[in-house]
């Protein structure tokens, strides 16, 4: 299958920390990787990295096979690496709408009309058409996040990344926005997943990565992780996860 | 004191023309002053404001710090002197090379003047704007620059908008201190008028009266701008 992005032996810290300590795994079109690991563990650094929101010391990564450093317009690669923070960062001065529509019109240059089709159409898929004239501020936790991926989608990225899309939510709204993501990963849509939902990364991914202190410790579909974990780690996570 | 009300507003009717004259100067100094310097405090807060990046070229780095100093030296000097000792300084210093004459000089130092407070106010404005506003302009691929028109400076404009007003009613009435470079304006006026009239209290008492008009109706003008800008904000409670 088609690899999208690799990344080899990526190397981050903060002053003298050192948080990832040499990260390697690809992505393949259509793929779905959930990450998960104790706090601290530098999933997010990790995922921020991807997204050249964070700059890696060491080490490399390949989109397409193309060293996303030396690429000649890094706005063009970000635009097609789609980003889902855990807090929804909707653009507070916008509507809705006007939130779906800034990346496609000012970046992708779409005509306005056809941008809206589009925009409306995504806020369809996520339940929140009815919605579009709304300000940020008058949604629910739930409600904004699916505002956000819907933001995302609208750029048409080849691969989504998601920060605890969950974490900053209240429970009962978890489930409309893992019930989203379980629709895109259905629909083949290519996604790195950091989450706390152990659910999710069991039922919805391809591949599980458990990172603990800056490393990946153990990678591997979500059977052989949840069901037979090699590492005491990984167990002792899985275990003080699922025990909650 | 002794105040006389009904020659005052004698003085009032009398020199009207006069007292506008003084008016329009004012009100035209404080609204270039106000507008200039914001100009000049959007594009200096925003050199300010922006934090060296990791993905920097080092002359990105080097530009960042070398002008983030000189504005710094600026906003020294700009706020660390009294405006009239600004005025005189500047057009006496210059004008052998511009040839500038005294309400020139002062049109440009009340703009000058006023940058140098907008830039701190524009430069916290952008501070108080979540870190994640922009990382979410940069996950769609936005320029920095874009980023800033369509989403930051809005937001933070909006922020500090009652700052940035209130640098408008300081400037009605600082614009007096220009009448040392011979700008005419009430200030200026209300001197000319006492001097030639004798009747200082009652004099300076419609200039105070026509200052306070003056500031009343900035600020008016200025809520009904921030009312019109909360509601393009779409804050309006739809919950309702
Ligand atoms: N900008 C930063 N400056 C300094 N230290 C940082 C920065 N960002 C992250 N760190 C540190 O790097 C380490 C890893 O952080 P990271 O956010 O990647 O962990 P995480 O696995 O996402 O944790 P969590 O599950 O709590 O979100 C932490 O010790 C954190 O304090
Ligand atoms: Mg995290």
């Amino acid at each position: 299958m088609e690899k999208i992005l690799e990344i080899k032996n990526v190397e981050k810290g903060f002053g003298s920390q050192k948080v990832l300590k040499g990260i390697s795994f690809e992505v393949l079109k259509g793929q779905v990787i959930s990450i998960i690991g104790p706090s601290g563990s530098g999933k997010s650094t990790l995922l921020r990295s991807i997204n050249m929101l964070e700059k890696i010391d060491h080490g490399n990564i390949y989109y397409h096979g193309n060293n996303i450093y030396e690429l000649p317009d890094i706005n063009k690669y970000r635009l097609k690496v789609g980003m889902v923070f855990q807090n929804f960062n909707l653009f507070n001065n916008m509507s809705v709408l006007d939130n779906c529509l800034l990346g496609m019109t000012k970046v992708l240059k779409i005509d306005k009309e056809k941008a809206k089709e589009t925009a409306l159409k995504r806020l369809d898929d996520v339940g929140m058409q009815s919605f579009k004239d709304r300000a940020p501020q008058t949604l629910s936790g739930g409600q904004k996040q699916r505002v956000a991926i819907a933001r995302a989608l609208c750029m048409e990225p080849e691969v989504l990344l998601f920060d605890e899309p969950t974490s900053a939510l209240d429970p009962e709204m978890v489930g409309e926005v893992l019930g989203i993501m379980k629709k895109l990963a259905k629909e083949k849509m290519t996604m790195i997943v950091v989450t706390h939902e152990m659910g999710f990364a069991k039922d919805a991914s391809d591949e599980v990565i458990f990172m603990d202190d800056g490393v990946i410790l153990e990678k591997g579909g979500p059977q052989k992780i949840f069901n037979e974990p090699e590492k005491e780690r990984t167990k002792l996570f899985l275990k003080r996860y699922l025990s909650n | 004191m002794n105040l006389d009300l009904i020659k005052a507003w004698e003085i009032l009717i009398t020199n009207f023309p006069i007292f506008l004259n003084g008016i329009v100067n004012t009100v035209l100094y404080a609204l270039v002053g106000t507008i200039v310097g914001l100009l000049i405090g959007l594009v200096f807060g925003v050199i300010k404001a922006s934090a060296i990046s990791p993905f920097d070229s080092k002359g990105v780095k080097i530009l960042k710090k070398v002008s983030q100093f000189l504005i710094g030296l600026y906003i020294w000097f700009f706020r660390g002197t009294p405006m009239m000792v600004q005025a005189l300084f500047l057009y006496y210093g210059l004008s052998p090379i511009i040839g500038w004459d005294g309400p020139m000089a002062g049109l440009f130092v009340i703009s000058i003047n006023t940058g140098a407070y907008m830039v701190e106010i524009i430069r916290s404005g952008l501070s108080s704007i979540d870190k994640g506003q922009n990382e979410a302009c940069m996950a769609l691929g936005l320029s920095r620059f874009q980023s800033l028109i369509y989403v930051i400076l809005p937001q933070a404009i909006k922020n500090s908008f009652p700052s940035l007003g209130n640098q408008l009613i300081v400037n009605i009435k600082d614009s007096s201190m220009l009448s040392v470079v011979w700008v005419v304006d009430l200030f200026f006026q209300t001197g000319a008028i006492a001097n030639t009239n004798y009747r200082y209290v009652e004099t300076y008492f419609v200039s105070a009266l026509f200052y306070l008009a003056l500031t009343t109706i900035a600020t008016f003008f200025l809520n009904a701008m921030e009312k019109k800008l909360d509601i393009k904000d779409g804050s309006k409670d739809y919950c309702a």
